[in-house]
Parts: structure tokens; C-alpha cells; sequence
């Protein structure tokens, strides 16, 4: 009977062990499940997405990317927006994902994304704001919130970058006599006036002169916000922006004055901070340089082949893959966190091409339905991820860069 | 009336002006046509806007609000567009298939209207919503460009934006002025309860009516498209804003109808709102500062015209007191 009791008495010992082991193994699974794991592909996620823009080449590629390579990949469901256009549009819009049980929201669309975090908070939804980021108030005061996953995107200063990059290139050749396209800059769109920032301060530098009383990125900021986001034409040193046009307002008078920049015979060189395709494509002369900042397509390939374009910064589609993951890995329990426990912010650049060769190259990767840049494979490393391994995958996006990551 | 009257109220508003526009040129410095690059832009604008204007006023004088002309414009032009690149063919070419499928899609927005019986601006605005998506989905949303296409952007030149302006006129004065279908028009504007008693066919004079319309703004269409080498896609009534630039030269044209031929006068409002842009284009005015002008100058003229009566009797009551 003595050894029966302390039989039992060893075999309770022997399952509590057990059990105790058991928990210790799944809470451990729990924190490096990337490894382990997987996504879960069991059962279907919704996700909202809210954009602003439906028709730009730029948003119709990310839209593919999501719809045609993501959905086919992963057992999720996107369900977007309609063209949002003010904040009560982006609202109503998360309140009918809510509706219809979407797990988490990517957001392009920035009308007002404070709102738009309070409300997946209040509502318990995940969020993430994809190619854009937060300023740096606001990622102070979300950071914290349980369901805001994070942002991932060109931040400001790489805005800047990719201006001030874009108009080295031509200073850097020689050329003095610009003609800008300053897209939504009069809107007070943030990213473009940082583009047009970065072009007028490499033109300051190179010309060495200053345009407002500015020279250097914080003041040529401060001075382009001080004119009421209204630039015009001046004599900067050595170099001179001849012409300047912005809007899109698509009638007579907005085409007459592209005309007239691009017409101008002292104009050497054409930059647009955005859309320069669609501003100066029809109206550039055979000798002028074309420069713009958007994304790669058939036309933007076809335009560098035929020497239209020549050069050009873009965003790749695939560039919203490590944000979608870890929304992901969020919904299904592995939020990525940094290591005070805060939501991410990580920046993003843009793959520049200076020859049409270079162009078609990304193009063909960008726009392929099987073998995008950013594959599954390589997305799946990111799951449930520490934030240090997600901060380096995103910031090696340079094309080579990420060759390298699929290999 | 006599002719003297006849020709200042047909040329008051596009000499006005045309006097005030390039007196605040001289004032800036700046000459007002300085290049053939000046001239082409404002020759452009008015064969833009005239187009518009006729195939708004065609309806609207019927009592016909239609929403869709700028749908039709965008859709004519993708598919004439589409059909010219794959064959490699001309702008002529082009501009005659953006002709031919802006009156298909004039007359099915009128079959429409005319089937349905709701009223127009409803049925307009669900045409424009079709045809904004049929451009839509026919292009994967990425619109068309012809950047590239050096022979279809080299058709936008004086002559042959005259040419255009001419047919076009001579076709309104002749269609509406000369032939059984413009009385027929006239007398349905004039009382349609009548006009059918007298044996008018009311359904297919409106139906041609739309016809017409969409032949002008697949016209409409093409320049817009050869003009900057690109068609971009619009979604959500996006296409709707080529219209708005059809009111001011519709209100004058009115006026100035009083004097002349109102098909004269939106020609002459088309004028008008050309040297305008064309002073927009030659001082490079922001485009917040041309909406506010643009839409003062609007309102001062129909404020004008609807206290005509008030503002001419002040003047009589000062000459009869001198």
C-alpha cells in the first residue's frame, strides 16, 4: 500500500513536472514564435485598408501588390476604402470595416491620423500607418496605445533627401537653369514641400546663395511655410529657378504655365517633386532634363527608354510588405514592439534609377505577381520578430540591398 | 436694333476685357502675347472652353443640367486613344474616333435619360459615374499616355485648334439656325407643351441634343488629351470639374445673345475667359488666387444679370437728373 501511495505520490510529481514544463515551453513558444511558428494561416484575417488616392500609378501598385501577390499568399482579406478625402470620410470608413469585422487597418490616407488611431484603439482594432509616418508629437503620444502597431515609411528627412538628391544629380552635371513642379506644395502637403526643400537647398549650395534668406534645410522649411507654401521663381547665387509651377488644377491656365516653364529656352533641367511625368512629359523639349519623384511603371520605363525621363526616385510596391506582416503578427498575438514596449516608427527609402536599364530592372521585380521584391519567405522572417531584426530588414531597402535579403 | 448697338453689346465683355487684362500685364511688366507659345495657349483655351460651352448649352438651355459631358470627354478619349496606339495610327484619326464615340456615349446618356424619366441632373450623375468607372477599369486604372507619341502631341498647333473652332462654329449656327431640327429645338425651348401639340417629337430632338453634346466633348476630349500627353483617371465625379469652366463664357454668351447670334456670343465668352487664363499663365498666378478670381468674376456677372433692370435705372435716373 506504502509503495502504491508513494507510486502515485511520484507520478502527481512526474505530471506536475510535466505540466509545468509543458507551460513553460508554450509561454516561451509565445515570445519567439517567428521561429517556430508561422503565421497562422487557419483561419481568414481581415484587414481595412483606407486610402486617399485610387488612381495615382503609385497607389494602384500598392494595391496590387496587396490584392494580387499578399492575398494569394497569405489566408487574408483586404477590403479597401473608397477615395477618402476628408477625416469624416476616413472615420466613417474605419467604422464600416469595424462593421465588418476587420482584425486591423492600414492606413494611406493622412487626413487625420490621430482620429483614425483613437478610433481602432477605442474599438480595439489594430492600426498601422503604411509608406507615411507620424510626426514626431504624434508618435509621442500614440506610441504607447495597445493596438497602434506602428508606421513604417519615408519620414521627412528622406523626403528631404530624395529632393536634395534628385537636384545634386543635375548640379553635380553642370547644369544651373531649373524649372520646378512643386505638386501639392501650395496644399501644405508635408512631403512635398520637404522634396522641394531639399531641391532649393542642394541649388543654394551649388549656387552658393540663398533663396528666401534660406541655405539650409530647417530654414529653407521655416522659409517655405513663412510664404504661405507659395514659391516662385529667383536667382539663387550662381543657379537660378527660372520656373515654377504647382497644383493640379488640370485646366487651361494650369497647362499654360507648364507649357511656359517647360518652353522657356533658358531651362535646362525639369524637377518635380512629384506627378512630373504627368505635368512636364507633353510639354518638355528635346534638350531638357526630366527629373521626378514617383514611382516605376510601364510608362515611367517607356518614358527613360526613350530619354523623356532620366531620372527617377520611386517608391517600390512592395515596400508595404514588413508593415503588413507585422500587423499580422500583431492580430494573431506577436506584436512587434520596441524594446521600451512602444509601437515602431521606421524609415524607408526609394529606389532611384538613372538609366532605363536600371528602370526596366526594377520595374520587372516591382511589378511581378510571384517574385516581388519583398517575397513571402522573406516576410515570414519578420513574424512575430523583435523590433531590432524589423528596424534592419526595412532599412536595407535599397534595391541591391534587397537582392541581397532574398538570397 | 440698330447695328451700332448691335456691336457694342456683342463686343463689350471680350474688348473690356481684353483692355483690362493687358493693362495689368503692362502694369507687372509683362506683355500679354510674347511669344507663339502665348498665342498657342490662348487659341488652346478657347477652343477648350468653347467646346464645353456648347455641349452644356445645347442642354441646359433645354432645361437639360447634364454632369456627364466631362465623362464623355474621358472615356471617348481612352478608347479613341487605345484604338490609336494599337494601330499605330494619326491624330486625325484619333480626333475622329473621339468624335464619333463622344456622340455614341452623348446619345446613350440621353436614351438613358429619355428611357428613365427621372430627372436630369440624377441621370447625369449616374452616367458620369459609369463612364468615370468603364475609363477606369478599360485602362487597369493607369489612364493612357502618349508622352512618347511625338506625332499625336504635335497636333495642339494654331492652325489646327482654328480649324477645330471654326468647324465647330459653323456647325452650331448652321445645325441650330438653318435646319428643321434647330427650329424644332427652338420652338421645345421656347413651350414645349406647344411645340408637341404642333406635332414636334419632343424624345428624338433630345436625343440628338446629346448626340451633338458628346461629339463636342469627345473633340474636347482629344485636345485635352494631345495637349499634355497623358490621360489621367478620374473616379467619384472627378470628371465633373471640366464643366464648371463652361459657366462664365454660357453666361455671357447669353448676354451677349441679346445682341448677336448666342452661338457668337459663347464664342466670344470662350474668348473671354481665355484672355483670362492666358493672364493667369503670363503673371504665373497661384492657383488658389485664380479659383478666388475666377469665382468672383462669376458671381459679379450674374449678380449683374440679375439686377440688370435695378443698375440700368440707377444710371437713367442720374442722366435724367443731369
Amino acid at each position: 500500500m506504502k509503495t502504491l501511495k508513494r507510486l502515485t505520490a511520484l507520478l502527481l510529481v512526474v505530471v506536475m513536472v510535466f505540466s509545468l514544463a509543458a507551460c513553460g515551453s508554450k509561454e516561451s513558444g509565445g515570445n519567439d514564435s517567428a521561429q517556430t511558428s508561422g503565421p497562422d494561416d487557419s483561419q481568414n484575417v481581415k484587414i481595412g485598408v483606407l486610402v486617399s488616392d485610387v488612381t495615382s500609378a503609385e497607389a494602384l501598385a500598392f494595391r496590387a501588390y496587396y490584392e494580387e501577390y499578399i492575398q494569394e499568399q497569405y489566408n487574408v482579406t483586404f477590403m479597401y476604402s473608397d477615395e477618402l478625402a476628408d477625416a469624416a470620410a476616413e472615420a466613417s470608413a474605419i467604422d464600416n470595416f469595424i462593421a465588418n469585422n476587420c482584425k486591423a487597418i492600414i492606413s494611406f490616407a493622412s487626413a487625420d491620423r490621430p482620429a483614425q488611431i483613437e478610433q481602432c484603439e477605442q474599438n480595439g482594432v489594430y492600426y498601422a500607418v503604411a509608406t507615411g509616418t507620424l510626426t514626431e508629437e504624434q508618435y509621442e503620444q500614440y506610441k504607447g496605445y495597445e493596438h497602434y502597431v506602428g508606421a513604417i515609411g519615408p519620414d521627412l528627412y528622406t523626403e528631404y533627401m530624395a529632393g536634395y538628391n534628385m537636384a545634386k544629380y543635375y548640379l553635380d552635371q553642370g547644369y544651373t537653369k531649373f524649372g520646378m513642379f512643386g505638386g501639392a506644395t501650395p496644399y501644405y502637403t508635408e512631403m512635398h514641400i520637404y522634396r522641394a526643400a531639399g531641391m532649393l537647398v542642394a541649388m543654394c549650395e551649388a549656387g552658393n546663395g540663398t533663396y528666401m534668406g534660406a541655405n539650409d534645410m530647417g530654414s529653407m522649411i521655416g522659409a517655405i511655410y513663412g510664404a504661405g507654401c507659395q514659391l516662385e521663381p529667383a536667382v539663387i547665387g550662381d543657379v537660378e529657378l527660372v520656373g515654377y509651377v504647382a497644383g493640379y488644377d488640370f485646366d487651361d491656365a494650369w497647362f499654360g504655365k507648364l507649357a511656359a516653364v517647360a518652353n522657356d529656352p533658358s531651362v535646362e533641367v525639369l524637377l518635380a517633386v512629384g506627378s512630373g511625368q504627368t505635368a512636364f512629359a507633353g510639354f518638355k523639349q528635346a534638350n531638357q532634363k526630366l527629373g521626378d519623384i514617383d514611382c516605376y511603371t510601364a510608362d515611367s520605363v517607356a518614358l527613360m527608354e526613350s530619354g523623356t525621363l532620366d531620372y527617377l526616385a520611386g517608391k517600390f510596391s512592395a515596400s508595404i510588405g514588413p508593415v503588413f506582416i507585422a500587423v499580422l503578427s500583431a492580430v494573431q498575438g506577436h506584436p512587434i514592439r520596441t524594446e521600451e514596449g512602444n509601437a515602431f516608427a521606421i524609415s524607408q527609402g526609394y529606389w532611384v534609377a538613372t538609366s532605363a536599364e536600371q528602370a526596366k530592372e526594377y520595374f520587372e521585380v516591382d511589378s511581378s505577381k510571384t517574385e516581388p521584391a519583398y517575397t513571402r519567405a522573406m516576410l515570414d522572417t519578420l513574424y512575430g520578430a523583435s523590433y531590432s531584426d524589423l528596424e534592419a530588414f526595412v532599412q536595407k531597402y535599397s534595391f541591391e540591398e534587397i537582392k541581397e535579403l532574398a538570397k | 436694333m440698330k447695328l451700332g448697338k448691335k456691336l457694342t453689346g456683342t463686343l463689350a465683355i471680350p474688348v473690356i476685357t481684353l483692355l483690362a487684362v493687358w493693362l495689368i500685364c503692362s502694369s507687372k511688366g509683362v506683355a500679354l502675347f510674347e511669344t507663339q507659345l502665348n498665342i498657342l495657349t490662348f487659341v488652346r483655351a478657347i477652343a477648350n472652353v468653347s467646346l464645353v460651352t456648347f455641349a452644356l448649352a445645347i442642354n441646359l438651355n433645354s432645361g437639360r443640367f447634364d454632369f456627364s459631358v466631362g465623362s464623355v470627354a474621358l472615356l471617348s478619349s481612352v478608347i479613341s486613344a487605345k484604338i490609336v496606339l494599337a494601330l499605330n495610327l494619326g491624330p486625325v484619326a484619333m480626333l475622329l474616333l473621339s468624335i464619333v464615340f463622344g456622340a455614341i456615349f452623348g446619345l446613350i446618356s440621353g436614351a438613358v435619360y429619355v428611357s428613365v424619366k427621372l430627372p436630369p441632373i440624377i441621370v447625369s450623375l449616374a452616367i458620369a459615374l459609369f463612364y468615370e468607372g468603364l475609363a477606369f477599369a478599360l485602362t487597369g486604372g493607369h489612364g493612357v499616355s502618349f508622352a512618347n507619341s511625338a506625332n499625336l502631341l504635335s497636333f495642339s498647333t494654331i492652325p489646327n485648334l482654328l480649324i477645330i473652332i471654326v468647324i465647330a462654329v459653323l456647325f452650331m449656327v448652321v445645325v441650330f439656325d438653318h435646319t428643321r431640327f434647330g427650329y424644332e429645338y427652338k420652338a421645345l425651348q421656347s413651350g414645349q407643351k406647344v411645340a408637341v401639340n404642333t406635332g414636334i417629337k419632343e424624345i428624338p430632338n433630345a436625343l440628338i441634343c446629346y448626340t451633338i453634346a458628346g461629339a463636342f466633348m469627345g473633340a474636347q476630349g482629344f485636345i485635352s488629351a494631345t495637349t499634355n500627353g497623358t490621360i489621367q483617371m478620374s473616379l467619384n465625379f472627378g470628371s465633373i470639374s471640366p464643366m464648371f469652366m463652361a459657366f462664365l463664357p454660357m453666361f455671357i454668351g447669353g448676354f451677349i445673345g441679346r445682341f448677336s447670334n448666342d452661338k457668337m456670343g459663347y464664342l466670344l465668352g470662350a474668348v473671354t475667359s481665355a484672355l483670362i487664363s492666358l493672364l493667369y499663365v503670363r503673371l504665373n498666378v497661384s492657383s488658389s488666387v485664380q479659383q478666388i478670381v475666377s469665382a468672383l468674376l462669376l458671381v459679379c456677372f450674374l449678380i449683374y444679370l440679375n439686377n440688370e433692370g435695378v443698375i440700368r435705372g440707377l444710371f437713367v435716373r442720374k442722366e435724367r437728373a443731369v
